[in-house]
């Protein structure tokens, strides 16, 4: 299982993964799942990737008020909240788990997201 | 020197707004004209009143603000509309991440990156940070093909300006990985798809079909996405990405429709149809280039040219009647033949040489050159003070050879020649000294060493000026007719132009009767009755009374030169001689025969003008049919021809959709590799998707099978789609046969006219001669040039008639004065010189018993080939005799010069 897990929606994210880790701009150890919207996301799914070894997880979703589904970000940004409320009860770093928003098809972000994550794994 | 001293700088928008300037400015060193200007906009004197640095410094005086804007009244008989094409909105480019991204650029800016004297002399390098990239992407159809922005038509040229800029890339940096996006690859024109092929080959340029939707960011680099043929997913990241940007209308297009009252098609470039391509809805109002629609170089030419005839046939009536004839003085012989008198002016050409060469210390050695009567340093020789002030002192010195020490004979030396002649001098006794190009520029560091260079070029120059020789100007009279031989579509609109102009024509055909392919055809791509376009267009052949046709009659033999050609023409085994001065070549070519795909095993496998033959006689053949299949490129494209046949797609999609307008229900299937429906076909070929006809893409080899069944007609092919193949029971298949040469060879060898390697004949000069052909007073039109449309092949016939009839309407050719000249007594007969000269311009003749060789001088090209080969050095050239060239050569080394 790779240390850091992202999820994003299909409105960001124009490029493979798999490019931009042959270009060393992301941590090899990142594995992204693509998600029709963010909205779709639960908290388990985000609990699951911690147990199935993750050290940081991250969503990537559209901007608030650009959101393809309207909400979907939104209710993300809400489940994420929740997951850090839980993963400090279990006396784990909330920082572990965060929000990113991103434009229409955008790729830097997701980038930058990574590497936040990266960082914070570590820490 | 204005543009050193203004203190205004303005972005230079030549070089693409990648480099700044000054308001005064000239755009690129071959301007034309080639002089600087003054952006108004910016100058300060202009605006502000304040400033006039330039004008100060300007050493020629050249710059005046009194001068104000004048509205000028012309009366002319005809209008040629060549605003040119606009350009490709901001707003499209923005999509694909131009303005947001540094590394984005069009390619017109990568353009000027490549270009030796553009804002990087060639460098390619990234804007963001200066460095070199690695990887680079062109993206094409920016603008062009893509309806959500208006431009539903296919801009036709960018396609082979990307393989040309990648191209360019690779020679600059070899290590460079260069990739092409294309949705089909459209290298359509003459030699273009071996150009691409030899690119892809040779520099390792990686083609890619595919639309790539948009271009991101990510950490400097960018970050592409696509999809191929087979459905799967990629990403890349680049260093630079290059939007292959496509021709617009011109931005001020429907200022002109207003102004000249035309009308302008629904993309909003100048409406022409395609039996008059050259014409606007208004009488008198031509139009040529990219605002009749897009298109390349050698086209806009062609058209161009086109255009002149058409304006030519117009003012017919009035030719002669407003021109100026120059006189100049009878020659000087007697100064001609004295002992060498040479004047040697040095010029300083502002700073351009006098920055690096000491100007003076030039003119002063040349004093001390044996010969030399006079030696001078002028600031701009070129100019008409100076040029009449050298004149002057000619005069007075009693000069009888010249130097000029200065820039390139090439631009500027018949300007000296022209000013010798003007005062009853030689033109051939100047010679030039290159002292700018060849010591200021190239040695703009080591100024001495250059000053040296100067001397030794002068040195050698009055050595060889020593040895000029006046030499005539012959002119010889023209035989004010023409031959046309071919009489298809361009052979009679080539006749029909000639002869409109006033001059009688004599047109050819091999067959029974005039038409030519034209005949076999059913509708023109516009959807016009063909047959309408060909009768018109015979009748009006047939009535004209400049016009003579032969039918059933073959050029036998040809012989003389431009002005005076002879030919002999057999007609049912007689032989007639005709007279006439030039001869346009309209031999057309022929449909490819297929081989393979079972042709010739069925009536229901049939050649796309076939297709046509038969629904002309009606269409009981689609009672019962229910599948049709198309399979383009057959036999062109490295199939069996390597050319593109180039109108077969726009032909096969027309031909489709004709069918489903006789019988909707049709499947129609259309096999390609490439569809190649330029221009404004585009709009067919979308039309045609629109209405289902199913295009598949297959590759040379995966090629379609055809195979014939005891009961009907199969095709298999390879669907890369779905990645399987097709079966497809055919009711009919109609093979895009390809565009083969005519039976050219013969006759190519009797005009001494070279073909291509396909068997087309080839043109003087691809982009700027695209009619004449390498033999003076021979021109070319049609599909004997290689294939195109009936509209394209209409626009040429044209330009071949406005080329045919300069030297009709001169009466006289000049012979450039630079001919081979045999001296009999020496020559042996030996005929190496006749068997080795390009031109024909070269002939054995009986000298009371044995045989001399003679040149004609007015089909010399002065090449040298005779010249160099002649066993007895009989034989010498006008301005370049082997003692004046030793003569240079000697005065290389300074004691040489003593010797001679």
């Amino acid at each position: 299982m790779s240390k850091i897990k992202g999820f994003c929606c299909n409105y960001t994210l124009s490029v493979d993964i798999e490019a931009l880790i042959k270009e060393g701009l992301v941590p090899e150890d990142l594995e992204i799942e693509r998600l029709p919207c963010t909205g779709r996301l639960e908290v388990p799914q985000l609990l699951d990737a911690f147990s199935d070894g993750a050290e940081a997880v991250f969503v990537v979703g559209c901007q608030l008020d650009k959101c393809h589904n309207l909400s979907g970000s939104y209710r993300a940004s809400k489940r994420v909240k929740y997951a850090k409320r839980i993963l400090e009860e279990l006396d784990i770093d909330p920082d572990r788990v965060e929000m990113f928003f991103a434009g229409r098809g955008e790729t830097e972000p997701v980038v930058e997201a990574a590497r936040i994550m990266a960082s914070r794994s570590k820490g | 020197m204005c543009t050193m001293y203004c203190p205004r700088p303005v972005v230079d928008t030549y070089n693409e707004r990648l480099d700044i300037t000054r308001a005064p400015h000239i755009d690129y060193a071959q301007a034309i004209p080639s002089s600087y200007y003054i952006d108004a906009k910016a100058c300060l004197r202009v605006n502000y009143e304040t400033c006039n640095l330039c004008a100060q410094t300007c050493t020629a005086g050249a710059i005046d603000f009194s001068q104000q804007p004048k509205e000028l009244e012309l009366k002319v008989g005809a209008v040629v509309l060549t605003p040119g094409f606009g350009r490709v909105d901001d707003e499209v480019l923005e999509r694909f991440g131009y303005g947001r991204f540094p590394d984005v650029l069009t390619a017109f800016e990568f353009e000027r990156l490549t270009c030796a004297s553009g804002p990087t002399e060639g460098h390619i390098v990234r804007p963001s940070d200066n460095q070199v990239p690695k990887k680079i992407a062109f993206l094409q159809c920016i603008g062009s093909r893509d309806e959500t922005c208006g431009n539903g038509y296919c801009s036709s040229v960018c396609c082979m300006y990307a393989v040309k800029e990648a191209s360019v890339a690779k020679e600059h940096e070899p290590d460079l990985d260069i990739s092409i996006f294309f949705m089909d690859v459209r290298t359509m024109g003459k030699g273009f798809d071996e150009a691409r092929k030899r690119a892809q080959e040779k520099y390792g340029i990686n083609v890619i079909r595919a639309r790539v939707p948009r271009v991101d960011q990510v950490d400097g680099k960018l970050a592409l996405t696509w999809t191929t043929g087979d459905g799967e997913h990629h990403s890349d990241l680049f260093d630079m990405v290059v939007l292959s940007v496509g021709l617009e209308s011109p931005e001020d297009a429907e200022t002109i429709a207003r102004v000249t009252d035309i009308e302008l098609n629904h993309y909003n470039f100048c409406r022409t149809s395609v039996d008059s391509p050259l014409l606007s809805s208004r009488g008198g109002v031509l139009v040529a280039g990219a605002f009749q629609g897009p298109k390349d170089i050698p086209e806009s030419v062609t058209q161009a040219s086109g255009a002149a005839a058409i304006a030519s046939e117009l003012l017919a009536d009035a030719r002669n009647s407003q021109t100026v004839t120059v006189t100049y003085p009878d020659e000087d012989k007697a100064l001609e033949e004295e002992e060498p008198r040479i004047g040697v002016f040095v010029c300083h050409c502002g700073v351009n040489i006098a920055g690096v060469v000491d100007v003076k210390a030039v003119r002063d050695y040349a004093g001390t050159l044996p010969g030399v009567v006079l030696y001078e340093d002028t600031l701009y020789s070129c100019s008409q003070d100076a040029l009449k002030s050298i004149a002057e002192k000619i005069k007075e010195n009693r000069l009888n050879r010249v130097v000029i020490s200065a820039c390139s004979p090439r631009t500027h030396e018949p300007l000296f020649q022209e000013t010798l002649r003007s005062i009853g001098l030689n033109p051939a006794l100047v010679e030039m000294a290159n002292i700018r190009d060849q010591c200021a520029w190239v040695h703009a560091q080591e100024p001495d060493k250059a000053t040296e260079k100067a001397k030794d070029l002068v040195r050698m120059a009055v050595a060889k000026a020593r040895l000029l020789t006046p030499l005539d100007q012959p002119t010889v009279d023209v035989t004010p007719s023409a031959l046309v031989i071919g009489g298809g579509a361009a052979g009679m609109s080539a006749a029909l132009s000639i002869a409109d102009q006033g001059y009688k024509v004599v047109l050819v055909e091999r067959s029974k009767e005039l038409g030519g392919n034209l005949k076999r055809l059913k509708w023109t791509l516009d959807g016009q009755d063909a047959s309408k376009v060909l009768k018109d267009m015979i009748k009006k052949v047939k009535a004209h009374k400049n016009i003579q046709v032969f039918t059933g009659s073959q050029v036998e033999s040809v012989s003389g030169y431009v002005g005076n050609f002879t030919s002999a023409l057999s007609r049912q085994g007689k032989t007639e001689m005709i007279n006439h001065g030039v001869i346009v070549l309209a031999t057309g070519g022929r449909e490819y025969k297929p081989k393979g795909y079972a042709y010739g095993d069925s009536t229901r496998i049939v050649t796309q003008l076939e297709l046509e033959e038969k629904l002309a006689r009606g269409r009981g053949f689609l009672r019962n049919a229910r599948n049709v299949v198309m399979i383009q490129c057959v036999g062109s494209r490295g199939d069996d021809m390597q050319h593109c046949s180039r109108l077969c797609c726009i032909q096969a999609v027309k031909n489709a959709l004709k069918l489903k307008e006789l019988k909707p229900e049709l499947n129609i299937y259309i096999f390609y590799r490439d569809m190649r429906t330029y221009g404004f076909y585009e709009d067919l070929y979308r039309e045609a998707r629109k209405q289902g006809v199913k295009f598949i893409r297959y590759t040379l080899d995966r090629k379609p099978e055809v195979i014939k069944q005891s009961r009907g007609i199969k095709v298999r092919a390879f669907d890369e789609l779905i990645g399987e193949d097709l079966e497809i029971p055919a009711s009919l298949v109609v093979l895009s046969a390809g565009i083969a040469p005519g039976e050219n060879e013969e006759l190519s060898k009797i005009i001494k006219a070279p073909l291509t390697s396909e068997g087309f004949f080839l043109e003087a000069h691809a982009k700027l001669r695209p009619v004449e052909v390498a033999v003076d007073g021979v021109y070319l039109c049609g599909l004997a040039h290689g294939p195109k449309s009936l509209e394209e092949s209409v626009a040429q016939a044209k330009a071949a008639a406005a080329k045919a009839t300069i030297p009709l309407a001169k009466g006289k050719v000049a012979v450039a004065p630079i001919v081979s000249k045999v001296d009999q007594d020496k020559c042996i007969g030996c005929g190496i010189c006749e068997s080795l000269c390009p031109f024909n311009a070269i002939v054995l003749e009986k000298v009371g018993k044995r045989k001399k060789a003679k040149t004609i001088t007015a089909s010399c090209k002065g090449c040298g080939v005779c010249a160099s080969h002649c066993p007895t050095i009989a034989i010498s050239m006008g301005g370049f005799t082997d003692e004046a060239i030793m003569a240079q050569i000697h005065a290389f080394s300074p004691e040489g010069c003593e010797e001679a």
